[in-house]
């Protein structure tokens, strides 16, 4: 074994666009991930699944996974609305939530009456302009305008092509109401770490694997972890991004990833 | 070098007249405006009305200022859905449009099948997120994205509701790229609208209510800015800007005697 493999001693493993890709019929695994998982509870590491996916709740999340045959549970799941949850206990925070109707179950202990802030998740075709502006005219109505973001990813991959995630229409409301949002999940440094501190495992002997170059990979090792990039989900080449990062020319990028 | 500017200073060729707060508050026009703009027509100038808008194609504009008694032709009307317009053209792009069925008479004579840009206007029926993630989809894989304005809210009478600016500014973030913003104060709007006129922007005045956006946009474009105290205008507004604007009067038709008395 290498050197450095030596010293890993458990894995955060990100799961949509690493295990599997979600779809409107509950999504599809990929390729070897179901067995790849069963090796590594085998192998005596540690392992805790590191979701950004709030479109359900654990509970569900979990069903779907092993529905397809992954060994998983609730309690190997760090995922954005539980800590969203806690933080707002803590500062006594009443939500209007703008999220996705299956996770509204995790707030279930959450006083949302006369709201004090805006929970936005990822709401998919909850993110109509009507609820968009609800959530806006909540906000712009506070002093201080408090915004909470379950996650700021741009976008993922589902079986029926790349989506818009919850970072899009975050930016969406920071614009129009000046404010910044308060990011809960990854690539925030308190959810990695709370993940860490779950699985018992110090950073520099763990090790990310994610989909999403900035979200995972580079939120994970801006917290002391190692990280892998891996090719499938949303990942892009470098050749289909170059276009991007020069800002120029535009003309003949090819859709190379779809 | 003011001297050496005035000495370069050249003839009025072209006046740009914004409509809104400036030729007529809501329904009504402003007083004496169809007179000065009668003689303002006696004047070797070319005269272009321009204005913001995302839902008013100009036939529309046009009705509304016949019948204010205005002498007016269409093809002397500049929106911002005409600059979004021309922009399509100069590029040979076909627009996936986001844009209220209103405005769609703008458009008319360009090609929207098989979409390689994207123009955004003020479309609450389309910002629903099927659609969006089309047009996301389409900029993501190189399409150009186009945005009439980037307003952030308007007022309605029932409180405040998100304008356009918010979703373009969400697709910029998902892609990773910049919107080309065509409306006021944009320079491009301005140069857009000298387009045909044969003139540098040197050459041409704006008389708008708006110090920021029609006045300082304009001046930001070479042109000289007429601040009128109608519509939007505010006291002091005339300081907001800098440089501050050329003149700042009472209304249109004080610009136009102004401009007939001393920029010919």
């Amino acid at each position: 074994m290498a050197a450095w493999a030596r010293a890993v001693r458990g894995l955060l493993l990100d799961v949509s666009g690493v295990l599997y890709d979600s779809g409107g019929d509950g999504g599809v695994p990929i390729a070897g991930s179901v067995e790849a998982v069963r090796r590594i509870k085998a192998s005596g590491l540690k392992l805790r699944f590191c979701t950004n996916e709030t479109q359900a709740t654990r509970e569900k999340f979990v069903k779907k996974l092993q529905g397809m045959g992954f060994d998983i549970s609730v309690d190997e799941v760090t995922a954005p609305a539980p800590a969203a949850c806690r933080i707002l206990k803590e500062r006594s925070l009443r939500p209007h939530l703008l999220v996705h109707n299956d996770l509204v179950p995790e707030f279930a202990e959450i006083d949302k009456a006369n709201p004090n802030c805006v929970v936005i998740g990822d709401a998919a075709e909850n993110f109509t302009y009507a609820n968009l502006n609800e959530a806006f005219r909540v906000l712009i109505g506070m002093e201080k305008p408090v915004l909470i973001s379950l996650g700021r990813g741009r976008y993922y991959k589902e079986t029926d092509g790349l989506k818009l995630d919850v970072g899009a229409y975050m930016k969406a409301l920071e614009y129009a109401c000046d404010v910044q949002a308060e990011v809960v999940g990854k690539p925030a440094k308190m959810f990695f770490e709370s993940a860490l501190a779950e699985m018992g495992v110090p950073p520099q002997q763990a090790i990310m694997i994610g989909d999403d170059i900035v979200n995972d990979v580079g939120g994970a090792q801006r917290c002391g972890m190692r990280a892998l990039q891996v090719r499938t989900g949303k990942y892009r080449s470098v050749e289909a991004l170059r276009p991007a990062l020069r800002g120029g020319n535009r003309g003949k990028r090819g859709s190379n990833c779809r | 070098m003011p001297g050496r500017r005035m000495a370069a200073r050249r003839a009025l060729k072209t006046v740009l007249v914004d409509l809104s707060g400036t030729l007529h508050i809501e329904d009504s026009a402003v007083p004496g405006a169809q007179e000065a703009l009668k003689r303002l027509r006696s004047a070797p100038v070319t005269i272009r009305f321009v204005t913001n808008t995302t839902k008013e194609c100009k036939r529309d504009l046009l009705e509304r200022l016949t019948k204010l008694g205005f002498d007016i032709a269409e093809n002397e009307i500049f929106t911002s859905l005409t600059a979004a317009r021309n922009l399509l053209e100069q590029r040979q792009v076909r627009p996936l449009l986001l844009v209220d069925d209103k405005a769609l008479p703008d458009f008319t004579g360009i090609a929207t099948d098989d979409p390689n840009a994207v123009v955004v206007g003020l479309a609450p029926e389309h910002f629903h997120y099927e659609m969006m993630n089309r047009a996301f989809r389409l900029i993501l894989d190189g399409a150009p994205l186009i945005a009439i304005h980037k307003a952030r809210y308007f007022k309605k009478k029932d409180g405040l509701a998100l304008g356009p600016g918010p979703f373009v500014a969400g697709l910029e973030y998902a892609t990773d790229t910049k919107a080309t913003v065509v409306g006021k104060p944009e320079k491009t709007f301005f140069l857009e609208a000298l387009r045909g006129t044969g003139c540098v922007p040197e050459e041409a005045v704006m008389i708008g209510d708006d110090c920021r956006d029609d006045v300082g946009g304009a001046q930001n474009a070479g042109m000289r800015g007429i601040l009128v105290r109608t519509g939007k205008y505010r006291p002091a507004d005339e300081d907001k800007i800098n440089p501050a604007p050329y003149l700042t009067c009472e209304n249109f038709p004080e610009a136009v005697e102004h401009i007939l008395e001393h920029l010919l």
